[in-house]
């Protein structure tokens, strides 16, 4: 009886942790000072290791859409710049996509160009083409 | 008979209190510091450059109440200023660009756990090195680097956390001023 109510406390320390900010939005961009983006035109998205949700195919989506040339998958030889993300998950009645992290790099040092991220909690959660699209925008709005 | 005083269970206190504790805690995040995020100890090898720096930082952001410890452009410029003085890696930190060399560093994907007893803490900073006179950089990697704290280090989470953070901000500088060290000539 006592062991059930130290965990029925502990788990209720967690989700009121997790309650209290459950309506922080951040929507970010850095880039890197003096890099030139006018030049970057075809990118290769990195699958992360650890994503069975195909992010890499949206962000790919996002960056044609653009009018950019895109990639995933198989690596080609040469590319202006390689993306690579990582995606955070949440459960709360459904899953959701609570941050995106999306770091565009140039291909032979891997030196980080750019990079963008969007936080959304529960209340104000997006879908992940919308999260995808938010951070790609917040880049594409500082490199210019 | 005599009967017997009757207790309430301390459980049912705890129960009580502790979504309290839990709100207080949950929504006060502390602001990453300089004197947290400034090494000890720096290995550059004994390398003393005879050239003076400037420094820029970009790509930190203040912390939210609601959200958790982040990384400023101003602390983490004061803790790097503080570890190249300590070090003596370079002659002179120099205010704006009139340094002899710009070193700039960008900070970029900290990536900090939701829930845990142990947090680790990783981040990625870009690093440039550039010579103000003629405009080359001389050196330019990214760092990745990661710290954890565990409940012996605090019991309160956003404490940890924001230990965590500034433990992995301090192995960034530190790595940083050892690879500086390597150069040799600049």
């Amino acid at each position: 009886m006592l062991k059930i109510r130290l965990v029925f406390n502990i788990f209720l320390v967690f989700a009121l942790l997790l309650l209290s900010g459950c309506a922080v939005n951040r929507a970010t961009a850095t880039v890197t000072p003096g890099m030139n983006f006018k030049n970057v035109k075809s990118f290769y998205v990195m699958k992360q290791s650890n994503d069975s949700r195909g992010i890499e195919k949206l962000i790919s989506d996002n960056l044609v859409k653009r009018g950019l040339r895109s990639s995933y998958g198989s690596q080609p030889t040469q590319v202006d710049a390689v993306v690579t993300y990582v995606d955070k998950w949440m459960w709360d009645m459904t899953m959701y996509l609570l941050e995106l992290t999306v770091t565009v790099r140039n291909p032979s040092t891997n030196f980080p160009m750019a990079e963008g991220n969007s936080f959304h909690t529960s209340l104000t959660r997006k879908s992940p083409e919308e999260m995808v699209d938010e951070v790609m925008t917040n880049i594409f709005n500082k490199t210019e | 008979m005599q009967k017997k005083p009757s207790r309430r269970h301390p459980s049912a206190f705890f129960v009580c209190i502790l979504p309290f504790c839990a709100l207080l805690l949950g929504g006060c995040a502390s602001q990453t510091t300089h004197q947290g995020m400034t090494p000890e100890i720096i290995d550059t090898f004994n390398k003393k450059y005879s050239h003076t720096v400037s420094l820029g930082i970009t790509g930190g952001k203040q912390t939210e109440s609601t959200g958790t410890p982040q990384i400023s452009d101003i602390e983490f410029k004061q803790a790097l200023l503080d570890a190249i003085n300590k070090s003596k890696i370079f002659s002179g930190v120099i205010e704006g660009n009139a340094g002899e060399y710009l070193l700039t560093v960008t900070l970029f994907n900290l990536e900090q756990p939701m829930i845990g007893l142990s947090f680790t803490v990783k981040m990625e900073a870009g690093w440039t090195l550039k010579r103000i006179s003629d405009g080359v950089v001389v050196w330019q990697e990214s760092i990745e680097s990661e710290h954890t704290a565990t409940v012996g280090d605090a019991f309160a989470a956003v404490t940890r956390l924001r230990l965590a953070t500034e433990g992995a901000a301090r192995n960034n500088i530190s790595q940083g001023l050892s690879k500086i060290s390597k150069l040799g000539t600049i």
